[in-house]
Formats: C-alpha cells, structure tokens, sequence
C-alpha cells in the first residue's frame, strides 16, 4: 500500500544523507539541488519562474527551512505543499505571512534593500554575468525576440546575490551580449556611452555592491572573480574541463577548478522527488530508487 | 495634459456583449488585470473584444496573458507597452503569434522592466506624472537608442496617453543617492479588472495575490470589473479590509462566472494547464490556430456557452478546495497531487 505523505515525512530522516552514485539521478535534479545550495537559512530569497521556483523549494525543505520566499506576483514567506507553475500561482501564496502586489515585492522589498538572494534564468549570459532575456541579433529587427525582462533586470540589479540558471551552449556564453537586459558587473554607462564596472555606474545608489555570484548550468557551476569575470568552479558528473570549455564563447577560466560537481544525497533526492515536484511538472522522469534505499522506503 | 478625475462614477451594471461594444474601441488603450497567464485574467472580455473584432489595440501592461495571446492570434495588438511578452509560464512561454507579428513589424513593442512598469502604474494610480526607480541602470532597456515608441514618432505629444520621453535619467538631487531612472506615469484610457466578488455599487473584492490590479484600477479613466459573482453592496462592507477597489473607480460591472478561465481565480477555480498547453501547441501552427479560434472563439454563441463546451468533468476538477484556494484533483503534471497537511519545511523546521 502506499505511503501516506506523513508516513513519508517520518523517513526523512532515515534516509542517508550520502552521494549518490552516477546513474542513479538524472541532470535536472542535480541542478535543482546544486542550486538550493546556493541558499542560506537567513536568506530573503526573489526568485523567478521554473528551475529556480523548484530550486528554492528544494532549499526550502532541505538546508534553508527559514529561508524567506518573495514571489513577484506579491507573495511574502510563501510555504508550499504543491510545485507552483507561476509566480502567482495560489499555491505559492500557501500559509504567506502576507499578500501584496508588485509594488510591495519589488518597492517594499526588493528597492528598499531586503532581498539578499535573487534567483533567475536567462537566454544568454556574458562573461561579468550580464544576462539577456530579450533578443539576438538587431534590437528593431531581431532573429530571435523573447520575453524579454519581466523581473529579471530588476532583481538580478537590485538583490544582493543573484545566481543564475541558464542552459549552456556556446551561442549563449559570450563575451558581450546583443541586448544586456539584466546587467552583470560591468555594463554600459549610457551618459558617457562607456562600457564601465557596475560598482562605477552604480556608485552612490545602494546597489552598487549587488550582482551575479553564481551561475549554474546543465554542465557546469561558475562563480565571479574580484574583476567580475565568470570562472569555472565546478563541472557535473561525467563531463570534462574540455567540453565544458568546448560550449563556452569566451576564453573560459578554469585555472582555479575544484573537480566535479557535488553529487545528490539520497536524503535530496528523496525530498525533491516525494515533496518538491511528484506531480513530475518539471521533472520528466522519476527514476528507481537503489535497493538498499528502496528497502528503507517500502521497509 | 493633468487630469481631474471629478465626482464619484455610479456604475452600471451591463452584459458582457454590451461592456465591450460600449468601452473599447479600435486604437484604445489599456490594461488587463491578473498576473500571466495563470491568475485573474479577463478573458471573458477578451474574448468577446476579439468576436466584436476590435483592433489596433494598444496594451500597456507589466505582461502578457490569456488575453493578450487571444488578441495576438487575430493581431488585434498594434502598441504592446510591456516588461515581459511571455503569457502561459510553465504552460506556454513565449508567444508565438506576437513573436510573428513582431517580426513581421505590424508590432510596436516598447520594453521595460516588471518592477519599472509596476512602479508606472503605482505613479499613475497617485496622480504622480512621473516616479523615480533605480532598476536596470546600465541595461539596454535604458539605453536611448532602443525607444520604440519614439522611433515610431509617437512621443510628439499629440497622444496625451504616450509620455513625451520613454524615461529620463538623472543625478538623485535630494540625499545624492547616485543616478536614477525617472519613469512617466501610465495613464491608460480603460482598466479591465476581473475579480472574485464585487458589491453593485462597485466595490470590489479579490483573494489571493494582488499584481497591481489596484495601481491599475486607479491609473486609467475608465474601469469595467468583470466578477464571479455581484453580491449585496452590504456584504462587502461586513469586512471592507478585505476589499481592494473602491466603488468610485468603477464605471462597469459584468457578472460572468468562470469568466477568468483557463487562468484561476483563487478560491473559486484554479488554472487550467492542459487547455493553456493546448493554445500553446495550436499556436505554432496557423491550421491548428484557425481551427481553435473557430471552435473555441467563434462557435461558441456566448462565454456560458464556451463554458458549458469545457464539460461538467473539466469544472469539477478545477474547481478550488475551499482551504488552499487551489484544486488538489486537477492533473497538471504525469501524476496526481500528493495528499498533504503541512508543507515539510514548516513540519519539519517551522516558521
């Protein structure tokens, strides 16, 4: 008979909280997980819809239970039970401490300074972490045209850290972006027309000081140096420096990597597939367990 | 040009088919309520603008939803003022008919920010002309070369309803808090709000996540709510903390239940994301797209009609649990929601 989800709960715990080996989890659950390391328990946390919406739920009920969640659709300290879709989604809004709008999610919160992590995705990133949501090619007369910013521009400017999830390929790894929607640490100053450091475009607002500390991608995890250029931290699983390097368009550093990407437990994995996305909405597959780990579950 | 707004509007109370011949018209501008596609979007009254055969609309909004992807699959949108053209998330991401026209260029697509446009709506819902907003200094959204709507020598003035500039920037003069971004109010003609209970007088009332539906309903001259239900004036005043639109703002009211589908309207029925996965699907192909429009847009005789179309069974499934304001039976993903009390995090760690 299956588990109720209290009975389920209850195995948490038992669960080990060990890697778990190649072959045994598939790349979307790494990433979901590799990105709900990049939340602290004191965290106020703006984050965007798809992967990061699943990444900071799998924070929130794995290493930052007290993490604050701010939907920008007007939700404060939402607490879910089920995978929102949206950002406005009611059931991001479940046990809030309070509802508002945009005024108070990106006035109140985010301008006034309270947002300590923003989580976002993009369609092309350059390498001080500017981030394109707009288009490629001309502006007026484009080859691709997205959605262009919604809140990504505001809170990748405005949050204190911003990490990043974006798919990797060459053409979206660049040394300057078509359109720079979100600035990264360096950006154009449009009253001298000069391409010039955030922290100088910036200076003497509050912000000057926020910007990209991360970025995770299906192959690897980046982070800043103190000039503001991207650098390979980690690669996943499988891969190499090489091909990582391979589907980057600029002159990608590697000289400081750690080695490969941090595995899953079996406790995370347990946690996002039975309580962050069952539903299997933004996970495509859910894969067996081990034996050993499926004993302690129908045990 | 500044404008008085006057003494308090007396609503009225009129059917769909009449709301939309009476307030839009071709060239309008204005600005829909709920967020994307997922909460509180008018699509009833969208629907019926695109049966009546509206056009040259231009949508000034903070982003797309059921509505705008309904009036970009007749080009019914000709000035698209918005921060984000995307309208179904996880069910539909970009629109593919507005990505169309666009290239195309029968589009003017003016870009901002989400929180530049909420804090224009918040400018014009005060009756400030402008607001001041530091985000995204240093982005091409700011950059002079990339106004569309002054490219299209529309900011001459002569449409009191297009600011003069697209933005200005300026040294912070008060505390010399840095540069900052000057951002012109928005002042629609119409406001399209649809809610979950409004009284007949006017007052209105939603649940759930507010957008700027407020900012909204204040910064346009005109406001036509679309509503659940009409409930007793008396009965929205037994808790008017609850309430969020004044019944002076309010020119129109339409009762039309299920008149926010396939987005939800919390407490009453969730999202519908099979049939948005369904529009996105039929968007990519103009055979499939004319054939939705035709059984879905043009067949149906009236909105209860298209309503009475989606099946007793479709309803029943949507329809909201009366404790979270969602639905726990509607299928949105391969398997069926898990039963649950408590979110982990609180069960397990608290607030």
């Amino acid at each position: 008979m299956a588990k109720t989800m209290e009975e389920l709960m209850e195995l948490i715990d038992r669960i080990p909280d060990e890697p778990a080996q190649n072959g045994e989890f598939i790349l979307p659950e790494l990433m979901a997980i590799a990105i709900a390391h990049e939340v602290r328990n004191d965290d106020i946390v703006f984050a965007g819809t798809g992967l990061p919406m699943v990444g900071i739920m799998a924070a929130n009920m794995l290493n930052a239970p007290n993490a604050v969640l701010i939907y920008e659709a007007g939700i404060c300290d939402g607490k879910t039970m089920h995978v929102p879709m949206s950002v406005s989604d009611q059931r991001a809004a479940n046990m809030s401490s309070c509802l508002g709008g945009l005024v108070d999610t990106f006035g109140y919160y985010l301008q006034q300074g309270f947002v300590t992590l923003g989580f976002l995705g993009g369609a092309a990133i350059d390498k001080y972490g500017g981030v394109n949501v707009t288009s490629i090619g001309d502006y007026y007369a484009p080859a691709h045209r997205f959605t262009g910013s919604g809140g990504n521009a505001d809170i990748g400017t405005m949050a204190k850290r911003t990490a990043f999830i974006i798919l990797q390929e060459k053409r979206r790894f660049l040394e300057r972006n078509d359109y720079t929607t979100t600035p990264g640490w360096w950006c154009w100053d449009f009253k001298t027309r000069e391409w010039k450091p955030k922290k100088e475009v910036w200076k003497g607002t509050p912000f000057a000081d926020c910007g990209p500390v991360a970025v995770v991608t299906n192959m690897a995890v980046y982070r800043f140096d103190e000039n503001g250029i991207m650098y390979l931290e980690t690669y996943h699983p499988g891969l190499t420096v090489e091909k990582v390097k391979d589907n980057c368009g600029f002159d990608l550093n590697v000289s400081v990597v750690k080695g490969e990407t941090r595995r899953p437990t079996y406790r995370e994995l347990f946690v996002v597939r039975e309580f962050v996305d069952p539903e299997l909405i933004f996970l495509p597959q859910k894969m067996e367990y081990p034996p050993e780990i499926k004993a302690i579950i129908e045990g | 040009m500044a404008r008085i707004r006057g003494k308090a509007k007396k609503a009225e109370i009129i059917t769909l088919e009449e709301a939309v011949k009476k307030y839009m018209h071709d060239g309008i501008q204005c600005a829909f309520s709920g967020f994307t596609g997922f909460n509180r979007n008018p699509m009833a009254f969208a629907w019926e603008t695109v049966r009546q055969g509206i056009k040259d609309i231009h949508v000034i909004d903070r982003h797309g939803s059921n509505c705008t992807w309904l009036l970009n699959t007749v080009g019914a949108i000709k000035i698209y003022e918005t921060d984000w053209m995307g309208w179904g998330e996880m069910a539909g991401k970009l629109d593919i008919n507005m990505e169309r026209i666009y290239k195309a260029g029968k589009m003017i697509l003016e870009d901002y920010s989400h929180g530049s446009m909420a804090m224009r709506f918040l400018a014009g819902a005060i009756g400030a002309p402008f607001i001041p907003y530091y985000a995204p200094l240093g982005s091409d959204l700011y950059n002079p070369d990339y106004d569309a709507l002054g490219r299209a020598g529309l900011r001459n003035g002569k449409n009191p309803r297009i600011a003069k500039k697209k933005f200005i920037q300026i040294e912070e003069p008060f505390f010399g808090d840095g540069e900052v971004i000057l951002l012109p109010a928005a002042r629609p003609e119409l406001a399209i709000i649809h809610v979950a209970q409004v009284g007949e007088k006017g007052t209105a009332r939603w649940r759930g996540i507010g957008t700027i539906d407020k900012e909204i309903a204040f910064a346009c001259d005109k406001v036509v709510i679309t509503a659940e239900e009409i409930v007793p004036e008396a009965e929205m005043r037994k808790e008017p903390e609850a309430n969020q639109i004044p019944f002076f703002t309010v020119d129109a009211i339409v009762e039309v239940p299920w008149g926010g589908f396939p987005s939800g309207v919390p407490f009453y029925y969730d999202y519908d994301a099979p049939f948005m996965r369904e529009m996105d699907k039929v968007s990519r192909n103009e055979e499939d797209l004319k054939k939705w429009l035709d059984e879905w847009v043009f067949s149906p005789k009236s909105w209860e009609d298209f309503i009475v179309k989606l099946g007793a069974k479709r309803l029943l499934d949507l329809k909201a649990d009366s404790t979270t304001g969602y639905s726990t039976r509607m299928r949105r993903g391969k398997n069926p929601a898990p039963r649950m009390k408590m979110p982990l995090s609180v069960a397990r760690s608290g607030y």
